[in-house]
């Protein structure tokens, strides 16, 4: 009975990796400007369009390769920029906690595989396919599809854009900016009522960390301490008797 | 390739691949809660404000409020993203924007 159930839903949903694939269209369109501009502004803060490649194949994440790119502009050793990243990095973390239980029997390749594709988007995308599909089999072949496509993109997409950064002029001051645009845009997007006073309290520890200790150690410090005051603050306001605080995903 | 950039990206690569693949190799069915769950999802707002907000208001090394194109950069950048929410339109606008006050300002 159980077993017919079984290979009808095979023959239905018999979805595996070219429908991953094919499901990673919405990431291919939005990794690819990102990934071009990632590749040009990595020329021109001194990588070569190799380089950006190598660091786009091995780390696969957006927002820490540019926060890379701008440290090691302005003179950062790389333990600083391997702990800057580990802290920007460690939400993967709670995303990868959430997405494992759909791979009750992974075996340890499949492990290894799936978690190397894992970024903001793909985890969000493979939520939302995942819980559609019923079979673990297929569940790992989709979210290898969806990952293979959207790494593919983000490493090809560098190279073309470092290419394309070697050939452009060097003299515009506006380059000096793009970095700074894009932490801001970044910025306007993730700010809401439950983040803002962290916000501002890390850029106020920032400034004044940064006008008093010499080095980039003010980075780590304020983010730390704002993140951990913001953090204990929201254990207080949840511990209150009849405040709801709502659970959200990442 | 450079020693340090090697250093680089072999570090990097060792703490996020290390973030995305020790709950597939560990997880026993629980998941992070209370204090340690709000730290994580706070940090990357935290590490916005600290990477953006220095730049802004100290590029040379002081306070300074009025002669800089790198605050008035980027607060327009900030308006200008939060009407048009387009990541490459927003840097386009805000390196123009840049270059432009930067001329106007000095």
């Amino acid at each position: 009975m159980l077993r017919e159930k079984e290979k009808q839903k095979r023959v239905t949903e018999d979805k595996g990796f070219l429908y991953g694939l094919s499901q990673s269209f919405s990431i291919v369109i939005g990794y690819t400007p990102v990934a071009i501009t990632f590749g040009i502004l990595a020329t021109q803060f001194g990588l070569t369009f190799w380089e950006a490649g190598l660091m786009s194949f091995f780390v696969f994440a957006g927002a820490s390769q540019f926060i890379a790119i701008e440290m090691i502009h302005q003179g950062a050793t790389p333990l600083m920029i391997g702990v800057t990243t580990l802290i920007v990095n460690i939400r993967h973390l709670l995303m990868s906690l959430s997405v494992v239980p759909f791979f009750p029997e992974r075996t340890l390749p499949w492990s290894l595989g799936l978690a190397q594709g894992l970024t903001d988007e793909t985890f969000v995308l493979n939520t939302n396919v995942l819980k559609d599909i019923d079979r673990e089999e297929n569940r790992r072949r989709v979210m290898l599809g969806i990952n293979i496509g959207a790494f593919t993109t983000w490493v090809t997409f560098t190279i073309i854009g470092g290419l394309i950064g070697k050939w452009l002029p060097v003299q515009f001051s506006g380059f000096q900016f793009a970095l700074l645009a894009l932490f801001i845009i970044l910025t306007a997007s993730s700010l809401s009522k439950k983040n803002y006073m962290t916000y501002l309290l890390a850029a106020l520890l920032a400034v004044a960390f940064k006008l008093l200790i010499p080095g980039k150690l003010y980075l780590i410090m304020s983010v730390v301490l704002a993140a951990g005051i913001g953090a204990w603050w929201r254990g207080r306001k949840a511990h209150q008797p009849g405040f709801d605080v709502p659970k959200s995903m990442p | 390739m450079s020693d340090q950039l090697l250093l680089t990206i072999l570090l990097m690569t060792l703490v996020t691949y290390g973030s995305r693949v020790l709950p597939f190799l560990l997880f026993k069915g629980k998941n992070v809660q209370g204090f340690a769950r709000d730290f994580i999802e706070l940090v990357p707002i935290a590490l916005l404000a600290a990477l953006v907000v220095p730049e802004l208001v100290t590029p040379a090394g002081t306070i300074v409020l009025i002669q800089n194109p790198y605050l008035w950069t980027g607060i327009l950048t900030f308006l200008f993203s939060r009407f048009v929410p387009n990541l490459f339109l927003g840097i386009v606008f805000g390196m123009t924007m840049f270059w432009g006050l930067d001329r106007l300002l000095l």
